[in-house]
């Protein structure tokens, strides 16, 4: 589905990825993690399209990605800056059905059941700024449903909320991930997030970004935040690839 | 209800401000010809209204007033809309915006009689030209603000340029806009008030100094009581319009 | 790169107006009126006109200052004489200050104080809410450390509260001498015969375009010299911020 062949991306003088490859198969679950500076939200750009490499192909279904692409949806960590401060919460949902083109007679059959499954439906008629943040992002991610995109790119979505909201959003991404049997791309800094979501986890090391090592995580589904977190080979994949986060 | 004891104590004190005007008046503190008293102002404002006299100059300053300043508005947002998307524009035309923008709109008045003339369309050209600076340096700041992160959601939803125009930098410079025109509609009325009492045009500020030159003190009163409110009215008016169109916004 | 555009428009006028497109009796063109304030600054008229208007507007500017700034520590202070006051604020405010033009003439004729008064009028204003907002905002502590040393209220007010208002307050008399210099233009313009808008007002009336040009640009230099002067002198003062 999605490819990087040999990515490589400098700004300047600075080398951020080198010779980064890997594939993404059709309804994969993929997360990639690694410390600061390894280059993974630049990495996840590259295959969004919003920026270019230095050499090297990042492929989409075999097709060069040469810049953004409606297939390709991108969640990302500031939610507060990527949702249109403007328009309610259906508005903002409703901003990816008018992209599309579809009729606006379509949009309540198609926006009350995305708000529905991301639990928005009785804020419907609020703007963001009257939202948590946890609420601000699950609008982002119904806007992303709404556009419906072969890929979901997330770019450490859950960064920038508290621990409580995170693990509940976790659940969320999850089951909606199972449920439509979307192809998922999750980048995250959390190394028991990443285990906890993937199929398979690439690790990065930094300074330049390359891939240090690629695992597949063979949990069962669905996973639970208690059960899933103490079954032993969660462990051991997290001793795994503890030392590539740079300890 | 404390809000409610302290609006009837400021209504105290505006009461206890029109007693000590009546009193000076009636003490005769200043020669009564040129200071009448809140009765003699009020009651000359009340005839204004029951006679019908006041209505058709006030409504050539307020049609005045509004011509000019909706010109300014469409003028200011479009060449504001035009000259953000372009760097070089930009650079061309802000600096002469800037130096503009402190010149007394009001100066503009006699190069405009000069080739205008007196009339109508020269006070609501003068108006426009006072109002437009403030609008259009809102909409060029406005225009040019939108989040970056917001660009790329519209790149990656693939958005025509004009849905990025008109869903995107319009709301996103609706804020800045706005307070360019509320400092503007305030102009206007300055303007289009001296611009009628230069001309001699028809209109409230033509009919005070009228007044003056006659020394019909109570008229003056009146009249300045009117533009009060008309400047009140006129700057609530904009305050909600622009409390609604925005209530987005985060408290 | 900001100049080009004006010197394109008086490039663009020249050979219009030499054209005859545009009509000389309202246009002139920038080579005559360049001349004719060249001629009115020689002969010290523009000048002196300029003097005229600064007079008036720095008494506007010193009036409403020492009343702006009494006032408004006053209401800065005891809040409930400035929630008293508010309605009387809200109703006086929006009076625009060329209302106040007819008033002046009667009272005070043809003179620098007709125009001083209205401009006073005009900077009163922003000068009194800045002041209330700065005083208000001085920060209690400072004020109960002035008590706790012993200093007596007139003392406090003078080492404390003013020094912590006063950037505020600078600011305020700073957007007040712009106004300060265009509501006095304005009256001058609209009937009082001294200053720099009578000068283009006379001109106007004489039919010398060139004049009336000159002037106008004349004015906007200045206005933006001071404009640019105040913010430079603002920028040092508050160093220290």
């Amino acid at each position: 589905m999605l490819e990087a062949r040999a990515v490589s991306v400098a700004f300047g003088a600075q080398q951020i990825l080198r010779d980064v490859s890997f594939e993404v198969g059709e309804h994969e679950f993929v997360c990639l993690v690694g410390p600061s500076g390894c280059g993974k939200t630049t990495l996840l750009r590259v295959l969004a399209g919003l920026t270019p490499v230095s050499s090297g192909r990042a492929l989409f279904k075999g097709d060069e990605v040469r810049g953004p692409q409606t297939a390709l949806a991108v969640v990302f960590q500031d939610y507060g800056r990527a949702l249109l401060p403007w328009r309610t919460v259906a508005g903002n949902v409703a901003l990816a059905l008018e992209a599309r083109g579809i009729p606006s007679a379509e949009f309540a059959d198609r926006i009350n059941p995305l708000l529905e499954k991301l639990r928005l439906a009785q804020h419907a008629g609020k703007f963001p700024s009257q939202l948590s943040g946890g609420m601000q992002q699950r609008l982002q991610i119904a806007r992303c449903l709404a556009q419906e995109p072969q890929v979901l790119l997330m770019d450490e979505p859950f960064g920038s909320l508290d621990a409580i909201t995170r693990q509940e959003l976790q659940d969320e991404v999850a089951r909606l991930a199972k449920d439509e049997r979307r192809t998922v791309v999750f980048v995250t800094h959390d190394l028991e997030e990443a285990i906890y979501l993937g199929d398979r986890v690439i690790a990065l090391a930094a300074n330049p970004g390359r891939i240090a090592e690629i695992v597949t995580i063979d949990l069962p589904r669905p996973r639970t935040q208690l059960a899933t977190r103490e079954d032993p080979r969660f462990l051991e994949y997290r001793h795994r690839l503890y030392r590539h986060l740079g300890h | 209800m404390k809000r409610l004891a302290w609006f009837s104590t400021s209504v105290l004190f505006l009461a206890a401000l029109l007693v000590a005007w009546k009193l000076a008046a009636d003490a005769k503190l200043v020669n009564p010809l040129w200071f009448p008293g809140p009765d003699k102002s009020f009651s000359k404002l009340f005839e204004w209204v029951t006679t019908g006299s006041l209505w058709a100059p006030l409504g050539q300053t307020v049609w005045r007033m509004f011509a000019g300043w909706l010109l300014a508005c469409a003028a200011g947002i479009t060449l504001g809309a035009a000259i953000a998307s372009s760097t070089l524009a930009r650079r061309l035309l802000q600096p002469s915006a800037e130096f503009l923008r402190p010149l007394p709109a009001s100066a503009i008045l006699p190069p405009a009689i000069l080739v205008l003339g007196f009339s109508d369309a020269m006070i609501v050209f003068v108006v426009a030209f006072g109002c437009v600076w403030p609008i259009l340096l809102g909409a060029i700041h406005g225009f040019g603000s939108l989040d970056q992160r917001l660009t790329e959601v519209s790149r990656l939803l693939n958005l025509s340029a004009w849905d990025r125009a008109w869903k995107f930098q319009l709301p996103n410079a609706l804020p800045h806009i706005f307070a360019g025109m509320r400092v503007s509609i305030a102009i206007a009325l300055i303007v289009t008030v001296a611009s009628e009492m230069l001309s001699s045009q028809p209109g409230v500020g033509y009919l005070m100094l009228v007044a003056a030159r006659a020394f019909r003190s109570a008229d003056i009163f009146a009249g300045i009581i009117v533009l009060g409110m008309l400047g009140f009215l006129t700057n609530y008016a904009t305050q909600k319009l622009e409390d609604w169109l925005l209530r987005w916004r985060p408290a | 790169m900001g100049a080009v555009l004006p010197l394109s428009v008086l490039f663009l006028w020249e050979i219009l107006s030499r054209l005859g497109v545009l009509s000389e009796d309202g246009f002139s063109r920038p080579t005559r009126f360049f001349v004719a304030g060249a001629r009115a600054l020689a002969d010290g008229t523009l000048l002196q006109q300029t003097a005229q208007t600064f007079a008036a507007a720095a008494q506007a500017l010193l009036i409403a200052a020492l009343a702006g700034i009494a006032l408004g520590a006053i209401l800065g202070l005891f809040r409930p004489l400035e929630r008293a006051a508010q309605l009387t604020i809200d109703a006086l405010r929006p009076i625009p200050s060329v209302a106040l033009i007819p008033l002046a003439l009667l009272l005070f004729g043809f003179s620098r104080e007709m125009s001083a008064a209205v401009a006073a009028f005009a900077c009163f204003w922003p000068i009194l809410l800045v002041t209330i907002a700065s005083v208000r905002a001085i920060d209690v502590r400072m004020l109960e450390v002035g008590r706790l040393l012993g200093f007596p209220f007139a003392k406090i007010i003078w080492k404390v509260a003013i020094p912590a208002a006063l950037p505020g307050i600078l600011v305020g008399i700073r957007v007040a001498a712009g106004i300060a210099i265009v509501v006095t233009v304005t009256t001058e313009i609209v009937t009082n015969p001294r200053g720099l808008g009578f000068a283009m007002t006379m001109a106007a009336q004489s039919l010398q375009a060139d004049l009336v040009w000159a002037t106008l640009l004349w004015v906007g230099v200045i206005g933006w010299l001071v404009n640019w002067g105040l913010e430079r002198l603002e920028r040092r003062w508050l160093r220290y911020r």
